[in-house]
């Protein structure tokens, strides 16, 4: 209950933000490729930096000690390569990341809820049979 | 607060008065949360899950699906008992930024049957790679090694996809 309360806060208050600085996750590499611009990038850069400098932060206040990290073999690897690829590519196509279509769909654009339509049923053909499928042919 | 009478280029015009945000700022908030959430929160296990939008927003479906129709779809262990509820937050967020600028208006910029097959590829993306481009940076800066290769995964498709358009465009 307590995961849900907060991350409903947290979602309230980058929603919020998200909108009114139209961040983007992806759009920052984009802008800076396309037209030099950095504006988005810097955010994306600051999200990082700040959460690289919070964990440890966090992991001192709290006390918990990061759980230990799984082993990853090969395949895993490559499967998260390949998915951070798919990614980045399509949301570039698709003009902005997860959180962007988020706040676009909020703000009244037909095809970002489209997006979002398309983003929850993903979730659901990917567990019916992306993931069996995966599970089946991979050793 | 006081009124700017000039704005930064690219800004479209908004009402006077509303609230800016920069993009640094936006990033700093959402790494501090994104990390308390985690930290101090309950929104763990796995690791460095305090905001993911295809997690959470699969989190929340799959815990829905799985009360209403008793299957047993996949869900993180933050979100046995009760799901995370980032996705609600966001777009309810959003609308408030939007009506209190008055930037709320209905438009179609693209095709939508274009931008759901969009949604579904990234979301099956997302799901492979264990994270959104967010929760992939957020991993990365956990320090786990996983995250950093999909993050590089994510920028080189970003930068590929980039060059994509623009060949597109100049053809």
């Amino acid at each position: 209950m307590t995961a849900a309360v907060a991350t409903l806060v947290v979602g309230i208050i980058l929603g919020y933000l998200g909108q009114r600085s139209r961040m983007c996750f992806v759009g920052g590499i984009r802008d800076f490729i396309l037209v030099r611009d950095t504006y988005l990038l810097r955010g994306l850069i600051a999200f990082g930096f700040t959460a690289w400098l919070a964990f440890p932060l966090a992991g001192l206040v709290s006390g918990a000690r990061p759980g230990p990290l799984g082993v990853s073999d090969a395949v895993t690897v490559v499967l998260t390569i390949l998915g951070g690829f798919g990614v980045g590519y399509f949301s570039t196509l698709a003009n902005g990341c997860p959180l962007r279509q988020h706040v676009l769909a909020a703000q009244g654009v037909r095809s970002s809820i489209a997006y979002l339509g398309g983003f929850f049923a993903g979730a659901v053909i990917f567990h019916s049979w992306i993931a069996p499928l995966l599970f089946r042919l991979l050793p | 607060m006081a009124t700017i009478a000039t704005s930064p280029t690219g800004v479209i015009p908004e009402r006077a008065g509303a609230v800016r945000v920069t993009a640094v700022q936006m990033g700093i908030v959402a790494g501090v949360l994104a990390v308390m959430a985690g930290a101090f929160f309950e929104v763990r296990p796995p690791e460095a899950y305090g905001v993911c939008m295809a997690c959470h927003a699969r989190d929340l479906l799959n815990w829905t699906i799985n009360m209403l129709a008793r299957t047993h779809l996949t869900v993180a262990p933050a979100s046995l008992v009760f799901p995370v509820l980032t996705p609600i937050g966001v777009l309810a967020g959003a609308v408030l930024g939007a009506t209190t600028s008055s930037e709320f208006r209905w438009r179609s910029p693209e095709s939508s049957l274009k931008t759901f097959v969009y949604g579904v590829l990234v979301m099956n993306f997302a799901l492979l790679a264990g994270g959104c481009s967010i929760r992939l940076l957020l991993r990365a800066a956990a320090g786990e090694a996983l995250g950093m290769v999909g993050f590089g995964g994510m920028v080189a498709g970003v930068i590929l996809g980039t060059f994509w358009l623009r060949w597109r465009a100049t053809r």
